[in-house]
């Protein structure tokens, strides 16, 4: 344990962070540094990505042991920084967001970013609630950015009331844990569950903490809030939820599973049959993410869909919690960042020069714009986890973690089953964007930023289809 | 007697949240809501949490209520409007509830909840203060950040360009 004024030594990334909130903001109240706004918000992520960088190894309790420096959380960290990083970059150049409160929308994502770091580090029952509050507050607003949107304040709303009502069931989940315990770090929570646990009341907090947690990652039944809030949100912002937050709740999820309701060889406390609830709802959700998706005309809903499937792809591997199913979940994340950011930029892209907004709307854009829809459909492929792309190495790493328990067989033959039914509709896009003829055959192009972070972002795609192994032996080698 | 009292304010606590829920109108439900909130204070009064109490007290009833029933009154034909409570499925709804309820019941009874040792003093400020600096330091610090994302957004969501 870790004095407070000691952990400051080790809390340097988050600290510049928060500075460049501060200046952020100061720089937004002085005239003639307005403008500089956007670049301290950049300058801020690449010097917290620095001293982060510097930081790699440490393995420590800080802060009384509300937090915890580890190279699992260093891993999440990064993740969250190159996200936003992508997201904060292609704002600046997006239309959609033109007349809106820049300012304001550059602080806000920086203090997200806070409230993620938070999210990857918290082994405090406290810590888990108010990272998670830290994140969902700010992104409520930044849902609600477009003032003059009733389709942008709709999404602000939905998203307000569904995160307090999950929240609230979480935080009493969590009050319910301190009853049993009296404290609120994790490892006295697990040893109070294991010495004096009633299985009954376990499963019940269980329950209500997977309602805050779920709600993050969109998790079947918490999922209802996505498709509206993605659908009416700034892009940018869609892209960014759809992402960064979804990590932070697989980061959270596996850090409390992983040391509350699990022994240290990660079985489960007292045979308490979790992994069984979790894998009905990993095949609830990448079945209905993937059912409902064939049904969708909005491109933006179609991905929000989408993302829900994916989610329950990646809880598969929580079931087995084995050290290599959170190494597989770790490699799936990161792949999902970039086909995802990707994906999502094409389609800020097609937003602003097109108009476009359904899928019928991306007829021809195969001819008016060839390096941008190759770069789609291999993006569209390796979400539906087809060879050589990286989303298919993805799939495999994290099926052949179930492997390793006979007792979910059953939840593989629903995810490869599922996995056909994402071919369909993810195809509609190709059909759209090459069989289908157009009068329009004036040429687009984005603009070279955006074009920029779209082909950074399919490189990998590609690159880790065919050469993964540098990358999951880093991840193992960490983890 | 201190029993009593204390399932004296429980009843009211709960009674006034029912109202709350229930009535068809607004300005009703914040009225009630004014009751419920002052219940809880009392609730905490019984746990010692005099300093906790105290804030209750201020922050909700004196400034989140006194909002909520300024925001009514200012909100044009609010208070004929009936859409704040329109439920359907009621029986569905009614027998989810009370199964949730039942459920939930049984398990507080048979769980060894952890009992504290029973203290008396005097005043918990001391003790809050001393906490909120050390142990819980970087939580206090963390709303701090949550605060000013959230009054930096409240503030622009309500200006009017």
């Amino acid at each position: 344990m870790i004095s407070n004024l000691q952990s400051i030594n080790y809390y340097i990334p988050e600290l510049i962070l928060v500075g460049s909130i501060l200046l952020a903001i100061l720089f937004d109240l002085i005239p003639p540094l307005k403008k500089w706004n956007y670049y301290i918000a950049l300058i801020g992520i690449v010097a917290t990505g620095l001293f982060l960088s510097m930081s790699f190894g440490s393995d420590k309790s800080l802060f009384m042991g509300m937090i915890a420096i580890d190279s699992f959380s260093h891993y999440f960290k990064w993740l969250f920084l190159i996200s936003t990083f992508a997201v904060l970059l292609v704002s600046h150049y997006t239309k959609e967001l033109d007349g809106t409160h820049r300012a304001e929308y550059n602080t806000l994502l920086l203090i997200v970013l806070f409230g993620l770091f938070l999210m990857s580090s918290a082994t405090n029952l406290i810590m888990v609630y108010l990272s998670i509050e830290t994140v969902s507050i700010a992104s409520y607003i930044l849902a609600g950015m477009l003032k003059g949107n009733r389709a942008s304040n709709e999404a602000s709303l939905k998203y307000v009331i569904f995160g307090a009502f999950s929240s609230g069931l979480m935080l009493y989940g969590l009050s319910w844990l301190y009853g049993i315990s009296g404290t609120t770090s994790f490892e006295g929570v697990r040893q109070a569950l294991v010495s004096n646990g009633n299985p009954l009341t376990i499963y019940m907090s269980i329950l209500m903490m997977l309602a805050g947690i779920g709600y993050k990652l969109s998790m079947v039944p918490f999922h209802f809030w996505t498709p509206d809030v993605y659908e009416g949100a700034p892009t940018p912002i869609t892209a960014f939820l759809s992402v960064a937050p979804k990590a932070a709740g697989f980061a959270i999820l596996i850090r409390f599973f992983g040391s509350v309701f699990s022994n240290s060889d990660l079985t489960p406390i007292l045979g308490l049959e979790w992994p069984v609830l979790i894998a009905i709802l990993s095949a609830a959700t990448m079945t209905l993410g993937n059912f409902v998706a064939v049904y969708q005309n909005n491109v933006k809903r179609m991905l929000a869909y989408s993302s829900i499937a994916h989610a329950g792809y990646m809880l598969m591997a929580i079931t087995v919690l084995s050290n290599t199913a959170i190494i597989s979940v770790v490699f799936y994340l990161t792949i999902y960042l970039f086909m995802n950011l990707g994906a999502f930029f094409i389609a800020i892209f097609v937003e602003n020069k097109l108009k476009a907004k359904t899928i019928e709307e991306w007829k021809g854009l195969g001819f008016r714009s060839p390096l941008v829809a190759g770069a789609m459909v291999l993006l569209l492929m390796s979400l539906t986890g087809l060879p050589p792309t990286a989303g298919f190495i993805g799939k495999v790493y994290v099926f052949s973690a179930l492997i390793e328990n006979d007792q979910f067989y059953w939840l593989l033959v629903v995810a490869i089953l599922n996995s056909v039914v994402s071919l369909f509709y993810y195809f509609r896009i190709v059909k759209s964007m090459y069989l289908v003829g157009t009068d329009e055959t004036a040429k687009v192009t984005p603009h070279p930023v955006i074009l920029g972070c779209i082909l950074v972002l399919s490189f990998p795609v590609i690159l880790l289809g065919i050469y993964w192994s540098p990358l999951i032996t880093f991840i193992q080698s960490i983890l | 007697m201190s029993e009593i009292l204390f399932y004296a304010i429980a009843a009211i606590t709960i009674g006034s949240a029912f109202w709350v829920v229930t009535s068809k109108n607004l300005v009703y439900s914040a009225v009630w809501l004014f009751v419920t909130l002052f219940g809880v204070a009392g609730l905490f009064i019984f746990l010692y949490a005099d300093f906790i109490a105290a804030t209750q007290v201020l922050i909700y009833v004196g400034g989140v209520l006194v909002l909520i029933i300024f925001g009514v009154m200012l909100t044009s034909k609010i208070d004929t409007a009936k859409i704040s409570q329109s439920s359907k499925g009621k029986f569905i709804g009614a027998v989810l509830s009370l199964l949730i309820f039942g459920m939930m019941l049984t398990v507080i009874l048979t769980t060894n909840w952890k009992v504290g040792e029973l203290q008396s003093v005097d005043s918990t400020v001391n003790t809050i203060g001393n906490m909120i600096l050390n142990e819980y330091l970087l939580p206090f610090e963390a709303v701090s950040i949550l605060l000013l994302g959230a009054l930096i957004g409240s503030a622009m969501l309500s200006r009017k360009k």
